[in-house]
């Protein structure tokens, strides 16, 4: 009986992994055979020089290496704005002060519900000027009031869970709303929603992409002239979406590590 | 306990009502007064407003009328006031309450560092010590999750003492423990009375108010119903409805 719903199991997986080789095939398939089919010339190894180049030994960056640089500083800088606007935010809206809360509120509502494109745009033609910044710091500051209106959900809600006998006892032993934070809540709020904060950072680096429109040559800027020059098209873009995908597993995988070794039982 | 001396009153209750915001009536014009050493015992069926009074005694609920003096110091919307009687008021939960992410020992030397402003070395000598006393001193280093739910009480109540407090309020703090570890945790609470800890206890545990309260307060619908020292209070009470529920609960 046992043995037999071993092998049931069993079977079962050997069925999930040929559907799953199945689809991952059939579907490359019908890639390779549409763009067969539209007459397309697959130009693999005119990619790399676009990566890099070796001149007499001396290692030089190609474009998309060079607007991959740009994507990682516009997203670690951003980023870093984003875990600030966003812990700021939900301070503001958990606070007694009426003011505080105004404001937090007003943002989020307007972050929220208008399209990271055109708040990119106005930042990059009304606020930029204003401020007297550059390009790169307009989309900077773009990218980290969108994503930090989401980042700020997300503290709130991982603070809102923390129990309330946390406060109670922090407040009993005279410790300051400051200090209660700092050292009781938070701890305990940010290691809960480490997942959601790292899924933030992920879809920063996409949107990313979108700051393109106000010619920062990140790499999606780079992609598109190179094609729009070359017509290789698919390769390229393949291309940076797996240094893409590359970015975003490690940056999972990182934290999933730290996950597990910071993990508190509660 | 009749040879206890008492001190001055430290707590004084003057009057306090609370309702909460959906219409409870917590406590309906409740005074007491308390003496510094005196183990105040608060019985009562559930929703009598016991723990409620516990809680407004150090500014964890709003009190909506009368006042509350602990040790001179009026409770009110002053913030250093207030301060001043978190410092000097600790509390037990019936859930412990200990910082799960913190080992022992830095859940009892944090407020004394950051409140206190003690140094490092001298909180955790107080701790150490304080852990011995209440009979754990070799789990400092182990985290809340790792203790049983006595160790964590015990815990809880060292991390209490640690702030030196006038005096110590225990919120049903054996409600939420297996049978078999509510002496060890009684135990602690026995000898802080007899150290001369002023105390102020909500309990169901009547053998603990029979042995150790000097004064037993009975409470129903927010309100005092009986009280009286324990001898009077267990032997002869004179309420229908405190031998009521002493009968429901004996």
């Amino acid at each position: 009986m046992l043995n037999s719903t071993y092998r049931f199991v069993k079977r079962m997986h050997i069925f999930d992994i040929s559907a799953y080789l199945f689809l991952m095939v059939g579907g490359l398939f019908l890639l390779i055979k549409g763009a067969e089919d539209q007459g397309y010339y697959w130009q693999w190894f005119r990619i790399p020089k676009y990566l890099y180049q070796i001149d007499e030994g001396r290692f030089i960056a190609g474009p998309i290496l060079k607007g991959l640089k740009i994507t990682l500083n516009l997203t670690w800088i951003s980023l870093i704005l984003t875990y600030i606007i966003g812990l700021v935010t939900a301070l503001m809206r958990l606070s007694n002060s009426l003011l505080a809360r105004g404001i937090a509120r007003v943002y989020l509502e307007i972050t929220r519900n208008t399209p990271l494109l055109v708040q990119i745009f106005f930042m990059y033609f009304v606020v930029a000027p204003i401020l007297d910044i550059d390009r790169f710091f307009a989309g900077v500051l773009a990218l980290s009031l969108f994503e930090g209106s989401y980042a700020s959900e997300i503290y709130r809600s991982g603070i809102v869970a923390v129990n309330k006998g946390q406060w109670e006892a922090s407040y009993t032993l005279g410790l300051s709303t400051y200090q209660n934070y700092r050292y009781i809540i938070l701890p305990q709020a940010i290691r809960r929603i480490l997942p959601p904060l790292t899924s933030q950072a992920v879809s920063l680096i996409k949107d990313s992409s979108l700051v393109s429109v106000i010619a920062i040559y990140e790499m999606t800027m780079q992609a598109n002239e190179i094609a729009s020059e070359t017509f290789l098209v698919f390769e390229i873009f393949f291309t940076i979406a797996a240094i893409y995908l590359a970015l975003t597993i490690t940056l999972s995988q990182i934290v999933a590590y730290f996950e597990k070794r910071y993990r508190v039982v509660s | 306990m009749s040879a206890k001396e008492f001190g001055d009153y430290i707590i004084n209750v003057d009057g306090i009502g609370k309702t909460f915001t959906n219409g409870v009536v917590a406590l309906k014009d409740f005074s007491t007064n308390i003496r510094r050493s005196e183990v105040v015992v608060l019985i009562g069926p559930s929703g009598s407003g016991k723990s409620t009074f516990l809680r407004c005694l150090n500014g964890l609920e709003e009190i909506d009328t009368g006042t509350i003096t602990i040790d001179g110091i009026p409770l009110d919307d002053n913030k250093k006031n207030r301060l001043e009687i978190r410092k000097e008021v600790g509390m037990v939960f019936q859930h412990f309450n200990l910082f799960p992410h913190l080992t022992v020992l830095r859940n009892i030397t944090l407020a004394q560092m950051l409140v206190r402003k003690r140094t490092k070395n001298d909180a955790q000598d107080e701790a150490m010590q304080l852990l011995k006393k209440v009979g754990i001193s070799d789990k400092v280093d182990a985290f809340p999750s790792q203790l049983s739910g006595g160790q964590q009480q015990r815990v809880a109540i060292a991390r209490a003492l640690a702030m030196k407090p006038k005096v110590m309020m225990f919120d049903e703090a054996t409600s939420a423990l297996d049978p078999e570890m509510i002496g060890e945790v009684l135990e602690v609470m026995k000898d802080l009375a007899i150290e001369g800890m002023t105390m102020v206890v909500v309990t169901h545990e009547m053998g603990f108010a029979r042995e150790v309260s000097d004064w037993v307060i009975f409470m129903e619908d927010g309100m005092k119903v009986e009280e009286g020292t324990a001898d009077h209070f267990f032997t002869e009470p004179k309420m229908d409805r405190t031998k009521l529920f002493l009968s429901q609960i004996l």
